[in-house]
Order: structure tokens, then C-alpha cells, then sequence
């Protein structure tokens, strides 16, 4: 997997008056123009105008304008937004720590040699592969109450009592849901560790084992560094992935029991296609949407401040 | 950086034909247990999925899921088809990702070309725009998305689908083709230039082939991305003659309950493709992970 860091190599000095320049890239830059402002800069615009109007989202109807009336109820009314901000929240945190967490010692694991080192690498991408609403499928069936995998092995080792509705109840539906993507995530993020472990350099790693660094040393001191730019792509990867997280809650729980599993993606969806109000969807949408700029935006700033020096 | 300096002090550490000391093969193989357990677990939901795929219900309903069925119904994997319509939907994300994926790459290397290697005024600025349109999730503008599909008259149609596909594809792939695209020497292009090559022909004959292998990876990431698709097709596409794989899924859940069986069949089916598109470019995607990830 490739990343989002901003690479210079060499200066590049060119006689070519800058307005000519403009004029040999355009043919270059029109299909990528067209399709982005057209499919994803005007829809992204377009969502912030429609959370100041009441819609329905039928032609027939006319959006009403409402100024800031679905703000308002979205902060006093909304108690689904509340919860819905807040899972986004915790889904982003959690899934910084545990995956990502997991995906680290995995590589660092896999990257020594050892038997069966191609077959595990394996074993953990190949959940990545499977489309989120079937894995969601999948893990309804291994959460089902009677039938299913989680309380049948309960059961087995003698803990019924411990058996749950795990999607049925507030308390452990989220948790569970977690589970599932905790499944899928781990092996993108490790094949990207995999990657950069790759740049760790071995003389230094040599060198340090010279000069009889220990496990710990050498991790901290050469692996650590190395590993930088990786884990500022997989930290960023992570973070996007966790505030689109909707394919696994729709297929698990579509928000319930009792909205207890809403997102801030999926509660926009909900409120415009659901509940045909897209001016209160859009407003879900742009909070969306200022957390995540307020998330990336240092990111992007840090890439471009790298790719200068 | 000189190799020759460093080869004693590698050589040193690993001498040849001699074995590590027993204590560290302790912790070796303390390491290796830890990650085939961990790997089991990892296999386990899959395992579960082809026990469960190869049952009836009556099976289903008095085994564990682990054990394996009393007859083993693959049959379930030619009700899979049927029920999921396997080959109207596979044919349609098939059709979707081999128009978009190629299609994508291509238009994402021309833009990236000419913010790399063109370098005309505000291509920072440019950059920085298509960069952020990488980060926000799709569901952000799917009300306003759907509104422009209906007025375009493009609701429920597979090329429909391909342009917003296409639109949120870009930006990541402009970003790591920048990066490549930036490495290149630019002795490479001067030289081309002086040989009287036009910027077109540069473009395709010098910045294309050396960009293969992030090519390759990113054909990989996008194919696997484009079939496991569910937010814009779910909302975009109405018609089940037009449904895509992960649509296809609903399918097995009626009034009266899921077929399990033929469900998990479908699932294994529907990953197929990717696993082979997966395992043809193993080897590029490898390549293009270690020479994109990390040259920060």
C-alpha cells in the first residue's frame, strides 16, 4: 500500500513562462477537474447549503429556507446526534489504540523469519478483502443469540451465564460491532507496518547490536524512528476509515437497539433517505465534516511542512 | 549511504552457518506460538463461515457452528448463485470496476503528472485541495449526490455509478502518484526533452512505466475497494437487475428469516474475484507498498 506523504526529490528549474505552464498542464488536469468538483466538491457544498433548509428531499417539494433552526434542534433536540457524535468519537479513539495497536505487533512479529511467516501474513489480510457488509453478515450470524458461534462456545466452556443478545442489548452492541471491524482492520494496517519496517536500515540495526543495544534499545531507538512516516499514514488512514465507519453498523444493528450504535455517518443517511428530512441530514453532514477537517487538517499541514524540507 | 562500510559490521553479527544462542531461541519460539494462536483466532470467524456455508438448516439449527455437518450441502453454493443472483451482480460489479478502475488510474496519473513534473502556478494550492477530498467520507454528500444522479437522469444506472466511483477514487491515488511522480530525476526528463519528446510522449513513455509498481498497488487497493463498495451504491442504484455484489447480500434475508447456508456460500463466492486480483498482484503490490509507503 502506498501513502499520503509528500515526497521531493530535486529541484526542478524550468524556462517556461509560468501562464504557458498552465496552458501544456490543463489537457492534464480537465477529466480530474470535471469529475471531482462535479461528484465530490459540489455534493460536499451542497450538503452545508441544504442543512440551512427544510427538505423533504422530494422534487415536488421546495426547500424551505430555516437559517440555523436544524442546528438548533440538532444541539437540543437531537439526543441521536449526541450519541451518534459521541460513537464517532469513541469508534475514532478506540480504533487508534486496539487495531492499531494489534497491526504493530503483528508486523514486528511477521517480520522476523520464521515458518509459516507468508501463510500468517495471510491468514490476517485476508478478512481486508471481504466487503464490510457481507463481514457485517458474517458476524450478525456469529453474535446470534441462540445459533450463534459467541454463546454457543460460551456455553461450552461452561460460562451460559455469560451469554448475551450481543447486538440485541445497548450495553455490549457497539462493543461487539468493534469486534467485528477490529477483525477486518488489523491486516491493512500491518501490511503497511510490514512496509515500513522495510526502511528500517539494517546497518544502523547492526550497528547497535555491535554495540550491544538490547531488544528494547534497538526498538526504540532505530525501529521507532523508521517506522515515523508509516505510522502517521496508518494513524490518518485510521482516523478517515473510523469517521466513514457505516457499512458494519447498517449490516449489524442499522444504528439499534434503541440508536445505540448510531454514527455520524450513518445518522445522516438516516435523516435524509430514512426520515426524508435532508435539511436536518445535512447538518449531521457538516458536523461530519468539521471533525473530520478539524482531524485531517493538521495531517495535511505536517505532509506539506514535510515536503518542503 | 556505503554498503561496503557497513558489510563487516553485518557479516559480524550473523556469522555464517552458526545458530542463534538457545536463550533467544526460547523467545523465538515463545513468539512464534503467540502469533499462530493469534492467527488461529483470526481464522476462526472464516472457518465458522465455511462450516456454516456447507450446512442445512436442520444442521444449522442442532449443531455447534464449529462442527461440521451431518451431510454436507454444497448445494447451498448453487442456491448462492441463484439467490444472490450471483451472475448479474458479479457481472455488474465486474463491469463497474473494470470500466472505473483503469479508467480512474488513468486520469489520476495525468493529473499527478502535471502537479509533479509541470509545476504551473497553484498547483500547490491544487494539490492540497484534491488532498483533503481524499479524507472526507462519502457520506457526507450522498443527499446532494442522489439529487444530482436524479437530475441527470443517471439514478439506477451502472455508469451513473462509475462517475461519483471515479470522483472519490482520484484524490488518493493523485496523492501517491504525486509522490512517485516527484521522485522521478529529472536528468530522466531534460534528456527526453532534449531529444525533442513532447510532454505527452513523457508522460507515457518515461513517468508511466516507472510508476508500475504504485500502479499496480493502487489498481489492487481500487479493484478491492470498487467491488466491496456499499454507501454510494446502496443509495444510487434501485433496481435489482442493476444491484452490485454487496447489494446482492440483502438478498438472502426475506420476511420469514436468512438462509444462512446459502448466505455464507454467497460471501465466500462474492470475495473470490478479489482474491484473485489479490494474489495476480501479490508481488507488484508488495513492490509498490515498500517503495510508496514510506519515503517520507
Amino acid at each position: 500500500m502506498a501513502t499520503v506523504t509528500l515526497v521531493t526529490q530535486g529541484r526542478t528549474r524550468r524556462r517556461t513562462p509560468p501562464n504557458h505552464r498552465l496552458s501544456r498542464a490543463l489537457p492534464y488536469l480537465v477529466p480530474t477537474l470535471v469529475l471531482y468538483g462535479w461528484f465530490l466538491v459540489y455534493p460536499m457544498l451542497d450538503a452545508v447549503r441544504l442543512s440551512f433548509f427544510e427538505w423533504s428531499g422530494f422534487r415536488t417539494d421546495d426547500p424551505r429556507w430555516v437559517g440555523i433552526d436544524n442546528y438548533v434542534r440538532l444541539f437540543t433536540q437531537d439526543a441521536v446526534f449526541w450519541t451518534a457524535l459521541r460513537n464517532s468519537v469513541v469508534w475514532v479513539v478506540l480504533s487508534l489504540v486496539i487495531p492499531t495497536g494489534i497491526a504493530l505487533l503483528l508486523a514486528l512479529g511477521l517480520n522476523r523469519r520464521m515458518v509459516g511467516r507468508n501463510l500468517m501474513r495471510a491468514v490476517f489480510y485476508i478478512p481486508a478483502v471481504f466487503a464490510s457488509i457481507t463481514v457485517a453478515a458474517m458476524w450478525r450470524w456469529i453474535y446470534n443469540p441462540t445459533l450463534g458461534f459467541v454463546n454457543q462456545a460460551l456455553a461450552g466452556v461452561g460460562l451460559g451465564d455469560w451469554a448475551q443478545s450481543w447486538l440485541g442489548d445497548p450495553r455490549f452492541a457497539l462493543a461487539s460491532i468493534f469486534v467485528a471491524s477490529i477483525w477486518q482492520g488489523v491486516g491493512f494496517s500491518m501490511v503497511l507496518f510490514l512496509a515500513g519496517l522495510q526502511t528500517v536500515p539494517a546497518e544502523l540495526m547492526d550497528a547497535a547490536k555491535v554495540d550491544g543495544a538490547s531488544t528494547w534499545q534497538r526498538f526504540r531507538a532505530v525501529t521507532v524512528p523508521a517506522l515515523r512516516p508509516t505510522t502517521v499514514v496508518v494513524v490518518i488512514l485510521t482516523i478517515i476509515n473510523a469517521l466513514k465507519v457505516f457499512d458494519l453498523v447498517v449490516g449489524m444493528t442499522g444504528g439499534g437497539p434503541a440508536q445505540s450504535t448510531q454514527v455520524l455517518a450513518l445518522w445522516s443517511y438516516t435523516q435524509s433517505f430514512a426520515n426524508h428530512q435532508f435539511g436536518m441530514g445535512g447538518a449531521v453532514a457538516t458536523v461530519l465534516l468539521i471533525v473530520t477537517l478539524a482531524l485531517v487538517i493538521p495531517y495535511m499541514a505536517w505532509s506539506m511542512r514535510e515536503e518542503e524540507r | 549511504m556505503s554498503t561496503t562500510a557497513i558489510a563487516p559490521a553485518h557479516a559480524a553479527s550473523r556469522p555464517a552457518g552458526t545458530r542463534r544462542s538457545p536463550r533467544r531461541d526460547y523467545v523465538g519460539i515463545g513468539l512464534w506460538a503467540a502469533l499462530a494462536v493469534t492467527a488461529l483466532l483470526w481464522f476462526l470467524p472464516l472457518f465458522l463461515m465455511f462450516m456454516t456455508s456447507v450446512k442445512g438448516p436442520a444442521d444449522l439449527n442442532t449443531l455447534p457452528m464449529w462442527s461440521p455437518p451431518s451431510t454436507w450441502e454444497w448445494s447451498n453454493y448453487a442456491s448462492a448463485v441463484d439467490i444472490g443472483d450471483f451472475w448479474v451482480t458479479a457481472g455488474n460489479s465486474l463491469l463497474v470496476a473494470l470500466v472505473k478502475v483503469p479508467l480512474g488510474l488513468l486520469i489520476a496519473a495525468a493529473t499527478a503528472f502535471a502537479l509533479a513534473r509541470i509545476r504551473f502556478r497553484g498547483a500547490r494550492a491544487l494539490l492540497g485541495i484534491i488532498a483533503i477530498g481524499s479524507m472526507v467520507p462519502v457520506q457526507i454528500g450522498l443527499g446532494p449526490l442522489f439529487s444530482t444522479m436524479l437530475e441527470l437522469g443517471m439514478l439506477d444506472s451502472l455508469f451513473g455509478l462509475v462517475l461519483p466511483y471515479l470522483a472519490f477514487g482520484i484524490p488518493y491515488q493523485i496523492f501517491v502518484l504525486y509522490g512517485f511522480f516527484r521522485g522521478i530525476p529529472d536528468e530522466l526528463e531534460e534528456s527526453a526533452r532534449l531529444d525533442g519528446a513532447s510532454t505527452f510522449r513523457i508522460f507515457r513513455q518515461i513517468v508511466l512505466p516507472l510508476a508500475k509498481p504504485a500502479l499496480a498497488a493502487l489498481f489492487v487497493l481500487d479493484f478491492v475497494a470498487t467491488w466491496n463498495e456499499y454507501a454510494m451504491a446502496t443509495t444510487l442504484l434501485r433496481t435489482q437487475s442493476n444491484w452490485t455484489i454487496p447489494l446482492a447480500v440483502q438478498s438472502f434475508s426475506a420476511q420469514h428469516g436468512t438462509d444462512y447456508g446459502p448466505m455464507n456460500a454467497f460471501i465466500f463466492l462474492s470475495a473470490v474475484p478479489v482474491l484473485i486480483v489479490y494474489l495476480l498482484f501479490q508481488r507488484y503490490f508488495v513492490q509498490g507498498a515498500l517503495a510508496g509507503a514510506v519515503k517520507g
